[in-house]
């Protein structure tokens, strides 16, 4: 178990700075999830604190000792790869018991403890074969047992799920977190699925361009995102922006663009007049005839659950809305929906930093 | 357009210039090879007679022979070693990204584009008693002395010819085994960095399985390749001092024309002929090469 502290911490290759000062903190046993879309720097920050990449600048410490100079092999750490890098020519005990045999530990010990990372994982059946015999999510099993049976201070995860199916991904996803809660040690899992960041982490670290936009609870970048990148990288269906200007007409404030207009909190007063952008989920907002959100709709899609109505408001920005399955509505119709004010994040127009009162 | 008889759908066609080929230049010389090791030249009669398996009888009781088969297996078990160990060696050492490692890439093969007769040339030159760079070197470390020529002893002339071999085939070796290096994944070495593997370890357990097909076939061109060497000892020795260096494939040239017996130098070359067959399907039955 142990702590990792980013320092600084930045990346070039060559001329190309993909990682810029970075600094965070991974308490001990914590389940962190970097996420952020592809060729943001979060598989470079993970291999950097695999040992895989050298560090440029900064430092990385784990349990309060710089890394940076330590060999990958020194570092006690455990990774599962995005292509799960099995061993191809070892059998799955073989693959699963590799590290322990490495570290010298007798060959009955290695037994033992291969054999109970694989009961854990439901891979018992499995353990004679070679990785070419095994289907993804049973490749997926041996990496994950592979990193299992160390007992490594830092576990590593680099987008594990990204070559399963939608409902193996699912179930991994809950089996990689009942694992954590089991081993309780740290984690860093790399993700650009927020679906995947949402339901597992502890605490999400959200990148972009190399560096950290927000680190927080799940709910703290669902609920407060510090600013519209945030917001529309985080929720299915994505965020609706609109873009307009804080209105306080001498007894309420209001949004007004996009053809529409809504109460904002009386806070907002101070920020009149001001070119904002709202941002509303699509399941923050209510079916009320006569609302303040209104468009002529474009298109229903059912999820089963629920139904999205994608409308097109008066000057043509589309909106997003999720309502229950019993509400009526066909394409062309005309629709309102009402939003409370609390569930509006207000955002800057130029920076696109949240506004808070 | 009509192609008529060159049409796809009838392969025989297409396959009839290699079918020629291969009757021409393989089929008929073995059928020939064949019938010849039932006859042997009469040189007073001055023709060819029907002597039935007395070719073959004398073979199996030809001490020359035997000697012969003896320094053929003798030199292809160190040389084909030799040049596996050096060429995987030398291949792990290339098989990094450092300045100037392309060019000594690109330099290796050098030494297989000179025709094998003229690397004997050379080590002929390099391993001369009187003036050979190689016989100074040695006496300078006092390995050696003047009294005893690489090449002219009978305990040493045989060496000299495997390092001509190893020095001209080992970058071929290593040619294979960095291309086979190079198309390895780079993943299971960052788990086995990960897991702690030494690099001996990861080695053992991780490079040579990948590479065991690779190296089985490199094994298997070069181990036929060996048993047939004729050129250095040709070049070099001749097959001596006395007999030290008679390899098959020369005792049956020697046989062939310098004794004018062309049956039994059939016999021979068909007899190497079975021993790199059965040598070879052995090799393959228990390498588990498939292609």
């Amino acid at each position: 178990m142990a702590t990792v502290r980013f320092q600084g911490v930045g990346k070039s290759f060559g001329s190309i700075k993909v990682l810029k000062d970075l600094s965070l903190s991974i308490t001990d046993g914590e389940f962190v999830v970097l996420l952020g879309a592809s060729g943001c720097g979060k598989t470079t920050l993970l291999r950097m604190t695999a040992g895989l990449e050298t560090i440029s600048e900064g430092e990385i410490a784990i349990d309060g000792g710089v890394v940076n100079d330590v060999h990958p092999r020194d570092r006690n750490i455990a990774m599962v790869f995005q292509n799960y890098a099995l061993y191809p020519t070892m059998k799955v005990r073989d693959n699963i018991g590799f590290g322990l045999e490495a570290a010298k530990k007798p060959p009955g010990e290695v037994k033992a403890k291969v054999e109970e990372a694989a009961r854990i994982l439901n891979i018992t059946e499995f353990l004679d074969r070679k990785p070419a015999e095994l289907s993804g999510g049973q490749r997926q099993r041996v990496a994950m047992g592979r990193a299992m049976v160390r007992d490594a201070k830092v576990f590593l995860f680099d987008e594990p799920l990204s070559n399963l199916d939608a409902k193996l991904r699912a179930h991994m996803r809950v089996e990689i977190r009942q694992l954590h809660n089991r081993l309780g040690a740290t984690t860093i899992y790399v993700t650009h699925d927020q679906i995947e960041a949402m339901t597992m982490a502890d605490k999400i670290v959200l990148m972009q361009d190399g560096s950290i936009v927000q680190v927080g609870t799940p709910d703290d970048l669902y609920d407060r995102p510090n600013c519209r990148f945030v917001a529309e990288f985080i929720g299915t269906p994505a965020i609706n922006c609109l873009t307009g200007e804080i209105v306080w007409d001498g007894e309420t404030t209001h949004f007004s663009g996009a053809g529409m207009k809504f109460l904002l909190t009386p806070e907002y007063k101070i920020h009149a007049g001001k070119s904002v952008t709202c941002g509303i989920r699509p399941n923050d907002v209510t079916q009320a005839s006569g609302g303040p959100i209104h468009g002529k709709l474009l298109i229903v899609e059912k999820t089963g659950a629920d139904l999205q109505f994608h409308l097109s408001s008066d000057d043509g920005s589309e909106f997003v809305a999720v309502a229950p399955r019993s509400t009526p509505g066909t394409a062309g119709d005309n629709m309102s929906f009402s939003v409370d004010p609390l569930k509006v994040h207000v955002f800057d127009q130029a920076s696109g930093k949240r506004i808070d009162v | 357009m009509k192609l008529g008889v060159l049409s796809a759908d009838r392969p025989l066609v297409w396959m009839l210039p290699l079918v020629a080929m291969l009757v021409a230049f393989t089929i008929i010389p073995l059928i020939y090879n064949i019938w010849l090791s039932f006859h042997e030249y009469a040189p007073f009669r001055r023709r060819l007679e029907y002597v039935g398996f007395e070719n073959w009888r004398m073979l199996f009781s030809d001490s020359r022979m035997w000697e012969a088969l003896g320094t053929t297996m003798f030199y292809f078990t160190v040389v084909l070693l030799v040049e596996l160990v050096l060429g995987m060696a030398i291949a792990l050492l290339l098989d990094a990204e450092e300045f100037g490692f392309g060019f000594l890439r690109s330099i290796l093969t050098l030494t297989l584009v000179v025709p094998p007769a003229i690397v004997g040339m050379m080590y002929l030159l390099i391993e001369d008693a009187e003036f050979g760079v190689l016989t100074y070197v040695l006496e300078i470390f006092g390995i050696l002395d003047k009294t005893t020529p690489i090449l002219a002893t009978g305990s040493l002339a045989l060496w000299g010819v495997m390092l001509a071999d190893i020095w001209q085939w080992t970058p071929f070796m290593v040619l294979i085994f960095l291309a086979g290096l190079r198309s390895l994944p780079s993943e299971p070495y960052e788990a086995a960095m990960l897991d702690g593997a030494s690099a001996f370890m990861t080695f053992r357990r991780i490079t040579l399985p990948l590479l065991s097909k690779v190296i089985a076939v490199a094994t298997l061109i070069r181990g036929i390749d060996i048993f047939r060497m004729f050129d250095y000892v040709f070049v070099m020795t001749s097959g001596g001092p006395g007999t030290a260096t008679y390899t098959l494939s020369l005792y049956s040239w020697q046989q062939t024309f310098s004794f004018i017996k062309w049956g039994y130098g059939a016999t021979l070359s068909l007899f190497t002929l079975v021993i790199i067959l059965v040598i070879a399907n052995l090799f393959i039955a228990l390498a588990k090469v498939r292609w």
